[in-house]
């Protein structure tokens, strides 16, 4: 998702409506499709990896690789968790990996004995559940940061500079996503972005209902509205730099100032995968420097393989965006699992999308 | 009598395999449906099997802030979505009627061009079409370009992301459920009984009022009701072309059963949803049915 294309928006509704509709149709496909012998089974996120580490792979090992994607952690998380069996790697965002280790969902896979795992940068060792690897392999990483018509702002550094652009008669648009939204505002009120502190998340509230009139949308589908000028700027993800590179002189992405909230997906395997061995295989091709650069190349997302990143051009390696330095990483701050503060979130959800 | 048991194991046969099918795949969904919505919610999603009728309460007005805590914004999002839901049924019947009168009156060639052009968006997805109203509607969209160049306006129009966006939108997916039903009802308009009232002296108002609206009636039920359900769960109209700015009572079911994860909540959520459509369509049709037999 976190390179969310133009259409996925749309695809998501679909994607989310059946994927609650009819889970268990889908997932009896899966585990068919699972039977044969030489077989690996990927449950992703839509276009997040490139096909062509995939055709890759299948060249090397001669194991045939079936993908199906998803629009959302929780999506993946209900899919597996009304039983759908067939799948054996899967790529939750670091939270959510916490979440399917507290369900007993994750085989371990001793990952970090592997040969490879050494380039692997272990401040990205993120998940609680999983400190030292011996579960899943970082897999990409990115920030939230703001994508902006160049024609219309010439230069944007900063959430202030974005709130502030309605009223030179800008338009802004924000994700429609409960997290992100929340976790901005207690970011920018200086507090952690999983605050469960309910006066913390009551001045989040205050700060998201006072926003919101300056607000035009929210939207998972900006990318376009901003090409043509339609939006000046909009909340999104790191992977908007795909569009950037192709339209440098009309977009621009930025980690504003104040900080942003950053997203990581790690490579887990199932307990229930019905092709471990292959799984585990697929994670050490993924530890080759060239196959993971392959691939960062393609999404223009975060790598946390040191020996990958020194094999990226130029162009990727030296952008502050998509490979911020040490100072820039500082800023960001990734989602944790909230338990029973989810209700907290809801509440504070509800009652900001139902003002007028 | 051994006929008629013969016609009684032919209806088995032939009864059977649609009866199963509709109990297993749609009175089953919706029995899980009533049974999580009675449970608790697990921390992860999914549900603990014990009691748990605070989720009702959480809505209606029971919970006592120990569990959950009743909150009027819940009814709020309903009715607001019965607004909207209502207001598309007003307009979809203000642009079908009067057209249906006119294609009725068509040479049949053109009759059947003309339904067949009411159907033709049915084809393709009703994302894809949305997709094609943001172009239409965004500030550098068609409307505001052909506007901009006739020299009607100076500056573009804000339509994209309004609730005239939503109401537009909303009409143009639903025009064909209103209008297949009226216009059938108005095909069938016996035009001697029209002209029967003129010769004795109705005004063309009366004979509309005590003539044509009342013979056309089953069809505007019939289609007020197909758009009104519908629309009443329609949350991807005020999503894509409203910005998601106002919520709906889909938006709610669906924020609760991902990013949520309160499963049980989600199910109450529907199921009130389906008890307050009931209430409102059986009232509405006894409401009619009282009016017909007066008439």
């Amino acid at each position: 998702m976190k390179s969310v294309n133009t259409a996925a928006a749309g695809n998501r509704w679909i994607k989310k409506t059946l994927a609650l509709a009819c889970l268990g149709v889908t997932c009896a496909g899966a585990s068919v499709s699972a039977q044969a012998d030489e077989t690996l089974n990927l449950y992703n996120w839509g276009d997040y990896i490139n096909p062509e580490v995939l055709e890759r792979f299948t060249a090397e090992t001669g194991i045939e690789v079936n993908l199906d994607t998803y629009s959302s952690n929780e999506e993946m998380l209900a899919k597996l968790q009304v039983g759908a069996t067939g799948y054996d790697i899967v790529f939750p965002s670091v939270h959510m990996q916490d979440i399917m280790a507290q369900l007993g969902l994750l085989e371990k896979t001793g990952i970090n004995q592997s040969p490879g795992f050494e380039n692997i940068d272990t401040s990205h060792l993120l998940a609680e559940s999983d400190p030292e690897g011996e579960y899943c392999l970082p897999y990409g990483w990115g920030s939230v940061g703001i994508v902006y018509n160049k024609t219309l702002v010439p230069e944007l550094n900063s959430w202030k500079e974005f709130f502030a652009l309605p009223d030179q008669g800008k338009k802004i648009v924000m994700l429609d996503d409960m997290r992100e939204d929340i976790g901005l505002a207690l970011l920018l009120d200086g507090n952690s972005v999983n605050s469960v502190d309910p006066d913390e998340l009551k001045a989040a509230q205050q700060f998201l209902l006072d926003t919101k009139p300056k607000v035009s949308a929210f939207t998972y589908d900006s990318i376009p509205m901003v090409q043509s000028g339609d939006i000046a700027a909009a909340q999104w993800y790191v992977g908007a730099m795909i569009y950037v590179k192709e339209m440098p002189d009309t977009l621009a992405y930025v980690i504003p100032e104040e900080g942003a909230t950053m997203y990581q997906e790690n490579m887990c395997v199932l307990k229930t995968a019905p092709n471990k061995e292959n799984a585990k295989r697929f994670l050490e091709f993924f530890l080759q420097p060239e196959i993971s650069a392959l691939n960062t190349v393609q999404q223009t997302n975060g790598s946390m393989n040191k020996a990958a990143i020194e094999l990226l051009p130029d162009e990727i390696r030296n952008d502050e965006n998509i490979n911020p330095s040490e100072e820039t990483k500082e800023k960001l701050q990734i989602f944790r699992e909230l338990g029973t503060g989810t209700r907290l979130y809801d509440r504070v959800w509800t009652k900001f999308r139902t003002a007028s | 009598m051994r006929s008629f048991n013969g016609q009684q194991k032919q209806l088995l046969v032939l009864l059977t395999p649609a009866t199963l099918f509709l109990s297993v795949f749609f009175l089953g969904p919706l029995l899980i449906m009533a049974v999580y919505s009675f449970l608790e919610p697990g921390l992860y999603g999914g549900v603990e099997w014990s009691f748990y009728p605070w989720s009702y309460g959480r809505v209606l007005g029971w919970a006592d802030g120990f569990y959950e805590e009743f909150d009027i914004v819940y009814l709020e999002i309903l009715l607001r979505s019965a607004g909207l839901a209502l207001a598309t049924v007003a307009v979809t019947l203000l642009l079908c009627y009067p057209v249906a009168f006119w294609i009725s009156r068509m040479p049949s060639r053109w009759k059947s061009f003309c339904i067949f052009m009411i159907a033709l968006p049915f084809f393709s997805s009703m994302i894809i079409r949305l997709y094609a109203w943001i172009l239409i509607l965004r500030d550098s969209g068609f409307a505001n370009q052909i506007l901009l160049s006739l020299g009607i306006i100076a500056e573009p129009l804000d339509l994209m992301y309004s609730g005239t966006a939503v109401i537009l939108g909303m009409v143009y997916i639903f025009v064909p459920f209103m209008f297949l039903p009226v216009y059938s009802s108005v095909e069938n308009l016996d035009p001697k009984l029209i002209k029967a009232s003129q010769d004795l002296g109705a005004t063309p108002f009366t004979t509309f009022r005590r003539v044509i609206f009342p013979m056309t009636l089953p069809g505007v039920i019939a289609g007020s009701i197909l758009v009104f359900i519908p629309a009443l769960g329609n949350f991807v109209v005020p999503s894509m072309l409203g910005g998601a700015k106002v919520v709906m009572i889909g938006n709610l079911v669906e924020q609760q059963f991902l990013a949520s994860r309160n499963w049980p909540f989600g199910a109450t959520l529907s199921m009130v949803m389906i008890l307050f459509m009931l209430l409102v369509v059986s009232f509405y049709l006894l409401k009619v049915m009282k009016k017909q037999r007066a008439a």
